[in-house]
């Protein structure tokens, strides 16, 4: 090879890395407008992608964060009031009652507008009591496959009936809903009546949860199946661009409706200053970007650089956030970055299958399991400590937590466990099989799960098979009861602890939401009786003693309730944690300047 | 040639058949039923019952024993209807957000494209040209150091390139985006997978094609050109080059249904909406119906590419013929 031929190799890379790196430098030239400099944009990131924005159909938390910025419904939670207060939204005010507790009027404020679009042909549409009775039937006409009927099954007038009359329907636009429904009423154009089977006082809480939120029949009809890409609301902001797998772009809603920041909070919310904007009209920002980020090293260097306004922390980053004490580590307060901690109403567990031959019928074995998990070892473990142990399965951010519920609770105690075996094994003549769980993931932290838990089951004399799989099988195991123990949680929808009592109520076996098949007449006619009642300290106590009772029984062993840390920059005001709302980017306001000024940096 | 051409294609019938029936089993029979992740939290039986219906889930797998004849049992079948559906490209709606899966495709494989043709381009010639520079300096330290380095780069795990890219490259250094940003243009959320996917490309690559040089110049044809008294420039581009056409004509063209495919890893990292990550959410939501249409268009491009390299092979090698 002459020098000839090195040159002409080396010319052909040359051109390659040149070519390639014109094009780069090109683009940056050629970069488009992008987005106006005066406007206030939020940046957010989600964890996973968005599968509707159709609130009737809306089943997980990325999408509900996403439309709830868009669709508002008949109440919400106070921003800033803690424990967790019911506020109208959309209603003018609370509902009146009737003396039975079986009767709901509301009246709904007047001069609300469904965004401007196309399908209402030009025409300003308001909101009407008759908004709220379409949509409620179209969760419940099956052809429509809601993942959102639980919400009102078997608890409305007539609703039921309904559902079972779409099941004759070929098709979901074959369904009249102009047929009645004796439990929805629209007394007028502004009033609405609800008539329960039953006394169902958590119906205000599924008045503030977004699958109840109204959408416009004329909306359903004009786009059809496409109306997940057209999301058509009354909330503070709409729908720019959805580039599906990649972002989701929201500008303000120039229809919305006049809605000001809280004036009243906690105490100590004027000192952290989140009553600075109080009484000011919302929303404060122009535009909401939500982009889809689903590793964690992009999301945690994004929200370094400043693009995202806040981010959680992953689990790799937890070292480098948060120094000991559990407080934020000097590098990123030095970068004016804020560090917020709050409860989670969620709680996490090994259950049992009840059903189980073995495991059903031998408390002293399931009483043995929830003595050899040492929680705070699994906590320091597995959750960077972002958690607290768990006693029982109400959460302590719940009013009815019981705070002595430690001394009823199974603690981590070796030697119990160990005189609890060998009870379990006289009344299983004398040996105990090898015992199974399901895991739902085949990740490598389940599989750190799965050690773990072996080896606590090991330290008491029993042997633990972990049978690893992916959701979709996990759920169907669930569903047909096929599974001796399971690995599972579960985080409230409302701030009530009867969300969490009726994963134990015996009429919601599988597939219902009672995965542990645990039926007890008596905790049965204890939750049918608390269910029913209005908050009150009798109820509260009926609660706890509900929750002493499945302690007792132990169809689940209680590892931990979640604490969720969370981070933002400085520029961001009035970001104040609230676990059961959603459409929050209205409270939030961005110093732009200040941000410009940290990225420049 | 034609009727060559023909039989070939007609070959893609029972393989592509194949696929199906393997997709089918893999996602149906042996992984069972989704309509519990259909369904959601809670789902009574009756919405089960009724997705199961909607979905055609509630048929039977392959036969319905109830039915007769034997043609009527088969055709009211799941398997039937899979079959329907690919071959007429209806592959009808995602399972996990209702979007026809069309509409995914059209829009994913814009942007894996825009990362792996250049990945391509870019791997192959710079591939293709250190090659030529480590078989002319054979046994020497050249060889030797890049050599090493090919191995290297290929012990790494891609995810490694990935992260350092990443923390290096855009985090630290700023030299480029760190990920897909919506006011950047195509180029410049690009540049650096695509510069990582060539990196990580680059070892085995390097490998692959010094072994294909250093066999060509083995020959006795480039003794006998040498010994003419052509130049190195003559017979490494004239004859050795076009000689070594066949193996990098089958690893290149072999290469393009990939490209469809996107990257998996890449595309995740980056938040390019390809169909890498189109194709890597599917797999994790079991949304098989989105599985089945990619590896159904991907069999068939991959048996079309298989053919065009055949052609190709003819092109460059006259004593190729086609029986």
């Amino acid at each position: 090879m002459d020098n000839l031929v090195l040159k002409r190799i080396i010319k052909t890379l040359t051109i390659t890395v040149l070519a390639g790196g014109g094009i780069y430098v090109l683009s940056f030239l050629l970069r488009s407008g992008g987005i106006p400099e005066n406007e206030v944009v939020i940046y957010s990131a989600i964890g996973s992608k968005i599968d509707s924005l159709d609130p009737g159909n809306i089943g997980d938390t990325s999408s509900s964060s996403v439309a709830s910025q868009i669709f508002e419904c008949l109440y919400d939670y106070h921003y800033l009031k803690r424990p967790y207060q019911v506020i109208p939204q959309l209603a003018e005010g609370l509902p009146s009652v009737s003396e039975d507790g079986k009767v709901y009027t509301i009246r709904i404020k007047q001069g609300i507008y469904f965004t401007d679009d196309p399908c209402f042909e030009g025409q300003r549409r308001e909101l009407t009591a008759a908004d709220f009775i379409y949509s409620w039937k179209r969760l419940a006409n099956i052809k429509y496959l809601s993942r959102n009927w639980w919400v009102f099954d078997g608890k409305i007038d007539g609703l039921d009936d309904f559902r079972e009359y779409t099941k004759s329907c070929k098709s979901m636009d074959e369904v009249d809903y102009s047929r009645p429904v004796q439990g929805l009423q629209a007394l007028d154009k502004y009033t609405l009546q609800i008539t329960l089977t039953k006394p169902w006082p958590q119906i205000l809480y599924l008045l503030a949860h977004l699958p109840t939120a109204p959408v416009a029949k004329e909306a359903i009809d004009y786009y059809g199946k496409s109306i997940i890409n057209h999301p058509i609301g009354t909330g503070p902001f709409v729908l720019d661009k959805w580039n599906r797998g990649s972002y989701i772009e929201m500008v303000r809603n120039k229809c919305f409706h006049d809605e000001f920041y809280p004036s009243e909070g906690q105490p100590e919310d004027l000192e952290n200053g989140y009553l600075a904007d109080a009484g000011k009209k919302l929303p404060f920002a122009d535009r909401l970007f939500f982009m889809l980020i689903q590793e964690d090293p992009p999301m945690w260097f994004l929200f370094l650089q400043g693009k995202l306004d806040a981010s959680g922390i992953p689990k790799d980053n937890f070292q480098q956030a948060i120094q000991e004490g559990q407080t934020l580590s000097r590098e990123l307060a030095e970068k004016g970055i804020t560090l917020k901690t709050f409860r989670n109403p969620s709680t996490y567990w090994i259950g049992f299958n009840m059903e189980d031959p073995l495991l059903g019928s031998n408390k002293p074995l399931r009483q043995a399991i929830a003595c050899c998990i040492d929680k705070k070892r699994y906590i320091d473990l597995f959750t960077n400590n972002r958690a607290e142990v768990a006693d029982g399965f109400i959460p302590p951010l719940m009013k009815s937590y019981d705070p002595d519920i430690k001394e009823k609770g199974f603690g981590f105690d070796i030697e119990r466990g160990k005189k609890l075996v060998e009870q379990a094994k006289q009344l299983n003549q004398g040996s105990l099989p090898v015992l199974t769980l399901a895991m739902p993931s085949t990740d490598v932290v389940a599989r750190q799960y799965g050690q773990f838990y072996k080896k606590s089951f090991k330290e008491i004399g029993l042997e633990l098979e972990v049978d690893y799989m992916d959701w979709p099988t996990y759920l169907g195991k669930m569903h047909q009861k096929d599974f001796q123990m399971f690995q599972s949680g579960w985080v409230a929808d409302y701030p009530d602890a009867e969300n969490f009592l009726q994963l134990f109520y015996g009429k919601n076996v599988s597939p219902g939401p009672n995965n542990f098949n645990y039926v007890d007449p008596e905790f049965d006619k204890l939750y049918e009786r608390a269910s029913a009642m209005l908050d009150t300290p009798e109820r509260t106590q009926l609660y706890r003693q509900a929750e002493a009772m499945i302690i007792e029984e132990c169809p689940a062993v209680f590892l931990l309730h979640g604490v969720a840390f969370t981070l933002h920059h400085s520029w961001v005001e009035n970001y104040k944690p609230n676990t059961f709302q959603y459409g929050l980017s209205k409270f939030r306001r961005i110093d732009v300047e200040k941000r410009k000024a940290y990225r420049y940096k | 040639m034609l009727s060559y051409i023909i039989r070939r294609l007609l070959y893609t019938i029972p393989i592509v058949f194949g696929v199906m029936l393997v997709t089918f089993l893999l996602f149906n029979v042996v992984r069972g039923d989704i309509t519990d992740q259909i369904a959601g939290k809670a789902a009574s039986a009756e919405t089960r019952a009724e997705i199961q219906e909607a979905y055609g889930l509630d048929k039977p797998l392959f036969f319905d024993f109830k039915q007769s004849p034997f043609t009527k049992a088969f055709w009211n079948s799941q398997f039937v209807n899979h079959l329907f559906s690919a071959a007429t490209f209806d592959f009808g709606s995602s399972y996990k957000d209702r979007e026809l899966i069309w509409d995914k495709i059209k829009r994913g494989a814009g942007p894996s494209l825009a990362l792996t043709v250049p990945m391509l381009i870019g791997t192959v010639v710079i591939s293709i040209s250190l090659s030529l520079v480590v078989a002319y300096f054979r046994g020497r330290w050249m060889d030797y150091i890049l050599v090493l380095i090919s191995i290297v780069g290929m012990s790494l795990p891609f995810l490694s390139f990935i992260l350092f890219g990443q923390y290096f490259l855009a985090f630290k250094w700023g030299l480029f985006p760190v990920y897909f940003w919506p006011d950047l243009s195509v180029w410049q959320y690009t540049a650096l997978p695509i510069l990582i996917g060539i990196a990580a490309g680059i070892g085995g690559n390097l490998r692959f094609y010094r072994t294909v040089m250093l066999d060509e110049l083995r020959n006795d044809y480039v003794r006998t050109a040498y010994a003419k008294g052509l130049s190195s420039r003559q017979v490494l581009f004239k004859h050795v080059l076009k000689n070594a056409m066949i193996p990098i004509i089958t690893q290149v063209v072999l290469a393009i249904p990939f490209l469809f495919l996107g990257s998996l890893l890449l595309e995740r990292f980056f938040g390019i909406p390809g169909l890498g990550y189109l194709m890597i959410d599917a797999i994790g939501s079991r949304d098989y119906k989105i599985i089945n249409a990619m590896v159904y268009i991907s069999a068939i491009l991959f048996v079309v590419f298989n053919l065009i390299t055949d052609i190709c092979y003819a092109w460059v090698d006259p004593r190729v013929k086609f029986d």
